[in-house]
């Protein structure tokens, strides 16, 4: 079947030689997959049943003392816990504010369509680094937005250095990913079928809850899995605009690695993030699977 | 035909119609795709816009729906002015072209969403929507979804959908065009009837000129935004208003012609003549192909006050199947006549020899730079 789509002179046309072709082309990226991520990934697993020595060292160990003493203290559960419950946060924060704009790209056509795309996607253009850098002059103590808010006769509120600056700053950084996302899972938004319930009847505040949303879902889905899984393992900001104030799965991570030196015990909660990633992904599919059905 | 129509101010006019078009205007940036259109519909009737792509019946359709707002002008329906009011107010029932059924809805819930929107009560909109289901005979795919079902089934559940609200207005859009031809048959034969069996005043947008002709109470032919002519099959086929109405509904023969000072129009060496009186010296002839006999033996030309006459020499024979169409030159202009085909077809070749007759009152005669 494949074999006749391509134009190959007669001889070449055996399904073997394609499968060799398949083989050749998918074998690079197999084996740089395989060295750089499956090959980490099982040591870390490894890793996490060593034994952490104080000082830094390891004791080649078969212990699960790692798993469960990390189960067993509160502030790792609360720690886990503030990290899934801050990145849903962040995700619906994101879902909130990208959604009218993809909406309005999906129904956009020709150059504007073009050059506001390439709007949304500019900020990708930039390092987290350096945008992570701006909000924290922008929401600093003395700086714009607190000074608007106090000359609305407000008393700002701390958004730097806390929870609220974190969420403000990944919100912005995963904007760009999560309306990409929603443009993708929107196919199925057909103009003329928001202008059918319309004529049925449907205010258009109907239109939008019975048939607008429901057929975005799948684009609702991909982005949240996406900006969930991203928020849940970025470092960088949070590192910065939480100023060691707030404890999230990566920061801890990184702090346990490179200055507590406990690699087992960092090694034991990339592998939480690893479980916490697979849930994602299933109730993901489970959630698709439903919409679909 | 069968109402009385009244002009008034060269704009026809029936009494009391259920909907009406005023003036109606539509620009998109500097270009105007409707120009001062006046329409009045009859209630329980069937009218269809008809015209080629880019004409505006489907805009004029969609400005009756409320998608889109007129630039300028009045729609009322009912004597009620909805020129302002929002689609979801309007009371109309719209197919699509596409059926733009909901696909994460059921058959039974695409049909009861217009009922739902009514604030109607569980038992009520159960008992419309199983009724209006086997009106289209869809009873047994209550359950399926739209993706599930065929072209034909996806049609008939957008119909069931518009017509289970009961609307004041039922509008199709090219409705058939999506369908092969012989469903395309079926579906004419049933939304005539169903039509007809709830008396709902229905407009129909097709290019079709054999669904308008077939199925329509009355025709809007529609060109560059322009109401070329309104009237019923039977007027618009046999009394076309300009050249255009003329070769777009029905096939028909368009020869140049010249008219003479004694009224007749020369065709080369040929004269004829006409019912309708030529305008203008310069006027461009038609005749449908069918209305015109072939005698192939007869060698006089000689005219009569009802039977135009002309030789002709047999340049091409097209075999169609039903039809068989013969490409005659008359001093230079093509003739074509269609015959219907017989078992024992008596040959004739390129090059023989003919006298074409039609009667006068199949001539029409248009203005050439009409």
């Amino acid at each position: 079947m494949t074999t006749a789509t391509f134009d190959m002179p007669v001889g070449a046309q055996k399904p073997s030689s394609t499968a060799g072709i398949a083989v050749a082309l998918l074998l690079p990226i197999a084996l740089v997959n395989a060295i750089g991520f499956i090959l980490p990934v099982f040591n870390l697993a490894r890793m996490s049943f060593n034994e952490a020595l104080p000082g830094g060292g390891i004791a080649e160990a078969f212990t699960a003392a790692n798993w469960t003493g990390l189960l067993q203290d509160s502030f790792y559960i609360e720690l886990i816990l503030n990290s899934i419950m801050v990145s849903l946060g962040i995700t619906l924060a994101t879902l909130l504010v990208s959604y009218p704009i993809a909406l309005y790209l999906h129904r956009a056509s020709g150059a504007w369509r073009t050059f506001l795309t390439v709007l949304v996607i500019s900020p990708l253009l930039t390092s987290a680094v350096v945008r992570t850098y701006g909000w924290i002059a922008l929401l600093a103590e003395q700086g714009p937005v607190a000074n608007v808010i106090a000359s609305m006769g407000f008393q700002p509120p701390r958004m730097m250095f806390n929870t609220t600056g974190v969420v403000i700053g990944l919100t912005e950084i995963l904007m760009p990913y999560m309306i990409l996302s929603l443009m993708a899972g929107f196919g199925r938004l057909d103009p003329k079928v928001e202008e059918a319930a319309r004529t049925l009847g449907a205010t258009p505040f109907r239109t939008f809850w019975r048939v607008i949303l429901p057929l975005t879902l799948p684009g609702i889905a991909l982005g949240c899995l996406l900006c969930f899984v991203l928020s849940i393992s970025s470092f960088i900001t949070p590192k910065l605009m939480g100023g060691g104030r707030v404890f999230l799965l990566a920061t801890e991570i990184y702090d346990q690695a490179i200055v507590t030196l406990n690699w087992p015990l960092a090694a034991t909660l990339s592998m939480l993030v690893l479980i916490i990633f697979g849930a994602a992904l299933a109730v993901y599919s489970r959630v698709l699977r439903m919409i679909e059905g | 035909m069968m109402h009385q129509t009244i002009k008034r101010d060269g704009v026809e006019t029936i009494g009391n119609p259920h909907l009406s078009l005023e003036g109606i205007n539509k620009k998109y940036g500097l270009v105007e795709v409707i120009s001062n259109l006046n329409l009045e519909v009859r209630k329980g009737e069937l009218i269809a816009l008809l015209g080629p792509s880019g004409c505006g019946k489907t805009t004029t359709l969609r400005m009756i729906a409320g998608l889109i707002a007129p630039s300028a002008g009045k729609i009322a329906v009912g004597g009620r002015d909805v020129t302002h009011i929002a689609p979801h107010g309007r009371d109309m029932g719209l197919v699509f072209q596409s059926y733009a059924l909901f696909p994460h809805m059921t058959v039974a819930k695409n049909v009861a969403f217009g009922l739902e929107m009514r604030g109607l009560s569980r038992a009520d909109i159960a008992n419309k929507v199983a009724k209006a289901l086997s009106m289209v005979q869809l009873e047994h795919l209550a359950e399926r979804k739209p993706r599930e079902l065929s072209g034909g089934q996806q049609q008939r559940v957008a119909l069931a959908r518009a017509l289970v609200i009961e609307p004041s207005i039922l509008l199709l859009d090219e409705p058939l065009s999506n369908l092969d031809a012989k469903l395309r048959d079926e579906m004419r034969t049933q939304i005539r009837d169903i039509q007809q069996q709830l008396g709902i005043t229905t407009v129909f947008v097709t290019h079709d000129q054999v669904e308008a002709l077939s199925m329509c109470d009355r025709i809007v032919v529609m060109k560059g935004g322009l109401i070329e002519q309104v009237g019923t099959p039977h007027e618009i086929y046999e009394r076309p208003a300009t050249p255009f109405v003329a070769s777009f509904v029905g096939r028909t023969n368009r020869v140049k012609g010249k008219r003479t000072a004694d009224g007749c129009i020369r065709i080369g060496s040929s004269m004829i003549r006409s019912a309708t009186p030529a305008g203008q010296d310069d006027v461009v002839v038609m005749v449908r192909p069918h209305r015109i006999h072939i005698d192939w033996n007869a060698t006089s030309t000689e005219q009569d006050e009802t039977a135009n006459r002309t030789a002709a020499v047999l340049s091409r024979i097209t075999f169609i199947g039903d039809v068989i169409q013969y490409h005659f030159d008359v001093d230079g202009s093509e003739f074509i006549v269609e015959e219907s085909t017989k078992k024992s077809q008596s040959s004739h070749r390129h090059g023989d020899k003919a006298v074409l007759s039609w009667s006068v009152e199949d001539t029409l005669v248009f203005g050439a730079d009409q």
